[in-house]
Parts: structure tokens; C-alpha cells; sequence
């Protein structure tokens, strides 16, 4: 199986994180559980994709991308 | 839904996407444990907000001719004694220039 | 136990086609009065990864396809029903009164990137010259110290200025066919513009059509452009509730600068 990984992929996730972290509803006060539970997220596709990569080595496989089929 | 990405040297905009991102974290954690390394950023860079600012107001004014020469002398005694000073502080604090960034939105970077 | 919320629909019904969220657990539709806000329910996630956050924009995209969404950020999480519902009912008038502003609209995204460093430098070389001939033997370490800033501060307003010429031009060509928009103006010097543009799904045809035209603009311009998303950048909400274990930092800061009055025009 081979899987095409391209840069235009890491853009997208970029623009997905630029939305999706910080923007759209966002609701914070008592209602919402507090990110004391949750360690804070620091934005950048660094840091994701290196959790993602983490898992990779630790599972000794990589992962399907979900938005890419296995050709 | 379809998305379309349509985009010429992807490595160059990851690169200044990756720039902008921000030092400042979205959230800061005010929890009494991790308060002072969160809020010494946030002063800092609000000190820092204002010390622009003022420089910024001080340059568009010697700019439009409108101070004398003698206030313009004390205008740049007072700056580099803010800018001093602020120094200081980044060091006592140990934090970067990057660190005290911000993206204000409709008022652009801070810096 | 944790109630995910995905996004705030214009619709009281049950989702008819099911739809998978996070850790694969399906989604509902809470609803409030002529509303809902689709969820699902799970346990704590101990690592958040890429997969969690397509996950989470996957099923913001897919009600797209049949209702009319505010996207809900990313890990907005309650405990139980009761506070969602709360939590709606605080936001009612917020989110009808986005649903309907919003209603058959989706975002675009265009980033552009010139070549910044090149242009600054032009501008700096071009200063430099100015400045060659002014004599700065006699100055006191005060009058260097804002001439030296002053000259910055041209330079930087200079470059700003063009910019500011060339984002007008790109712009031009998009407006006809967006009814709100975001600029975000030189986040880096390089990125000359990064803006969002919200636009009616029947002028999606035309608003694509107007980035071809402007792509052919002459002057070593990179683009980027992407959607149709889900309306991230043009919710606008009243009322903000402030959370008193966390700070919302860009809040902070924006409350802070809307006090001060510090618009462009009081600063430039």
C-alpha cells in the first residue's frame, strides 16, 4: 500500500486548526467544563503531528490518514 | 462537501502560517498552580502594548512636524528609557521578543 | 461522562441520517425551542490528536449538508444535559440571530503571500539614501534615539502603505460577490493578506471565478485559497460569559483595546 502525503494536506489541517481551535461558537463560563481537566492546547501542526507520529513509532505502524485512501 | 484547495508552494505558506501562529497561548490556565508563568506573559505583553503605542504616537507626530526640536530630544530620552527598561524586564521574566507577540485581529500584530 | 457539542443547527428535529463523532459515538440533535445543538457523548480524551479535531470538522461539515450551522469551537464540552440547555437558553437570541444572517452562506478562505522581504528592503534602501546626507554628529543620545525609531517608523509605514495598494487591488475583485468579509493585513511580512470572505452558496460559482481573474494580477504573488467551510469566522456573539479558571486571552486583550479606543485611526 502506498500513501501519498502532500503538502497540500498539512495545509488543510493548518486552515482546519485555524478554525475549529479558537473559532465559531465559543462558549466559556460555568456551563462549559473547564480546561483545567484538558492540558492546554498549544496551536501549531508541529505539535499535532507529532502526537499523531508518537503513536505511529509507539504502535510500530503509521495510521490511515482519514482523508487520504490507501492507494 | 467538496473542499477545494487550490494553492501554489504549499511549503511557503506553512512556513508563514507557522510564523503567525502566536506565542501567546489561546488560553491561560489561572489555576493558583500555573497563574504566574500565564499572567507575567500576559502583563508583559500588555506593558509592551502600550510602550508601542506610545512610541508609535510619538513617531506620527515628530513624522507630521508637530513637536519642537527640544521635545523631540526629550521624546527620545523618554523612549529609550522605556525601551530599557522593558528590557529589564524580558530578561527578569526570561522572555523573548516572540513570546510577548500578539495578534489583536482587526488591529493586525502587535509587533 | 462528557457532552460534546459540534454545532448549533437551525432545526428542533432528530438527525434522520446518522452521523459518526468522536471515539465513533453517534450524534444527536438537542433541541431548543425552533433550534438544537448536535452533540455526542463519550469519555474524557486523554490525548487530543489530528484525528479528534477532522473528526469534529467532518461532522460540522456533513450537518452542513442539510441544515444551516454554527460551527461550535473545537472541545466545547458540558457534563450534563441540563447545562446545554441552560446554555442555549442564555444564547438563544445570539443564535437565532446568527442562523438567520447566516442561512445558505459558506466561508472562503484566501491567503496571499508577496514577496514581502524583497519590497521592505526596497523601501529600506530607498530610506538609507534619504537619509545619507543628514548630518548626526551633534546629536544628543535622545534626538538619535528618535530619529533612529522615526526612520523605522517610516519605513514601516511605507511598506504598509503598499500593501495596502496591492491587497486593495486583489479585494476588488472578490466584493461584488461576498456579503461580509475579514482582512487580516501583513500577519508576517510576508503574508500580505489573510482573509476570509462569507459568501452566498449560489455566488460560489462567481466568487471562484473572480480568484482565477485575480490570480493573473502580475507581481510574484502566491495563493491560497480554500472552502467552502462552515462559518468559523462570522459568528458574532453578544453575550460573553467568562470562565473563572481560564482567561480567554484574546479576549482580554481586544475588551482592553475597545476600551482604550485604539482604532487605526488614533494610531497611525
Amino acid at each position: 500500500m502506498e500513501y501519498v502525503t502532500t503538502k497540500s494536506k498539512d495545509v488543510t489541517l493548518l486552515e482546519i486548526l485555524d478554525r475549529v481551535l479558537d473559532k465559531g461558537v465559543v462558549i466559556s463560563g460555568d456551563l462549559v467544563i473547564s480546561l483545567a481537566e484538558i492540558d492546554l492546547i498549544y496551536v501549531g501542526l508541529k505539535v499535532l503531528i507529532s502526537s499523531v507520529e508518537t503513536m505511529e513509532r509507539l504502535r510500530g505502524a503509521p495510521f490511515a490518514s482519514p482523508m487520504q485512501e490507501p492507494k | 462537501m467538496d473542499k477545494i484547495i487550490d494553492i501554489d508552494s504549499p511549503d511557503e505558506f506553512i512556513e508563514e502560517i507557522e510564523k503567525i501562529q502566536g506565542a501567546l497561548p489561546k488560553r491561560i490556565n489561572a489555576n493558583p498552580k500555573n497563574v504566574e508563568k500565564g499572567l507575567s506573559k500576559l502583563v508583559l505583553t500588555l506593558i509592551e502594548l502600550i510602550r508601542k503605542l506610545l512610541e508609535k504616537q510619538a513617531m506620527r507626530r515628530i513624522d507630521a512636524g508637530s513637536l519642537s526640536e527640544e521635545e523631540i530630544e526629550r521624546v527620545g530620552e523618554t523612549l529609550m528609557k522605556l525601551e530599557n527598561k522593558m528590557q529589564e524586564l524580558k530578561v527578569i521574566f526570561g522572555l523573548k521578543d516572540e513570546e510577548l507577540n500578539l495578534n489583536l485581529g482587526p488591529l493586525g500584530d502587535l509587533m | 461522562m462528557r457532552i460534546y457539542a459540534y454545532a448549533v443547527i437551525d432545526s428542533n428535529s432528530k438527525i434522520t441520517a446518522p452521523i459518526n463523532g468522536l471515539e465513533g459515538i453517534g450524534v444527536y440533535n438537542i433541541s431548543y425551542r425552533d433550534i438544537g445543538i448536535v452533540v455526542s457523548e463519550g469519555e474524557q480524551i486523554q490525548d487530543i490528536t489530528q484525528e479528534h479535531i477532522l473528526k469534529h470538522e467532518e461532522v460540522v461539515e456533513k450537518l452542513m449538508e442539510s441544515f444551516t450551522v454554527l460551527p461550535v469551537s473545537f472541545l466545547t464540552l458540558f457534563k450534563k444535559k441540563d447545562d446545554v440547555l441552560l446554555m442555549m437558553q442564555e444564547h438563544y437570541s445570539d443564535f437565532r440571530e446568527n442562523l438567520d444572517r447566516l442561512r445558505n452562506k459558506v466561508e472562503f478562505g484566501i491567503k496571499i503571500i508577496w514577496p514581502g522581504e524583497t519590497i521592505k528592503n526596497r523601501v529600506i534602501e530607498a530610506s538609507k539614501k534619504l537619509n545619507a546626507n543628514v548630518a548626526i554628529a551633534d546629536n544628543t543620545p535622545g534626538k538619535s534615539f528618535a530619529m533612529q525609531k522615526l526612520e523605522k517608523y517610516k519605513i514601516d509605514k511605507e511598506f504598509a502603505e503598499e500593501a495596502d495598494r496591492c491587497i486593495a487591488l486583489l479585494d476588488d475583485f472578490f466584493s461584488r460577490f461576498v456579503t461580509e468579509k475579514k482582512l487580516e493585513k501583513l500577519k508576517s511580512d510576508n503574508l500580505l493578506l489573510n482573509a476570509y470572505y462569507l459568501v452566498e452558496k449560489e455566488k460560489q460559482g462567481d466568487f471562484k471565478e473572480a480568484f482565477e481573474r485575480a490570480k493573473n494580477t502580475p507581481g510574484d504573488l502566491k495563493y491560497l485559497f480554500s472552502g467552502p467551510w462552515p462559518p468559523y469566522n462570522f459568528i458574532s456573539l453578544t453575550k460573553k460569559s467568562s470562565s473563572l479558571d481560564y482567561l480567554n486571552t484574546k479576549d482580554v486583550f481586544t475588551k482592553l483595546v475597545n476600551n482604550l479606543d485604539l482604532t487605526e485611526k488614533n494610531i497611525i
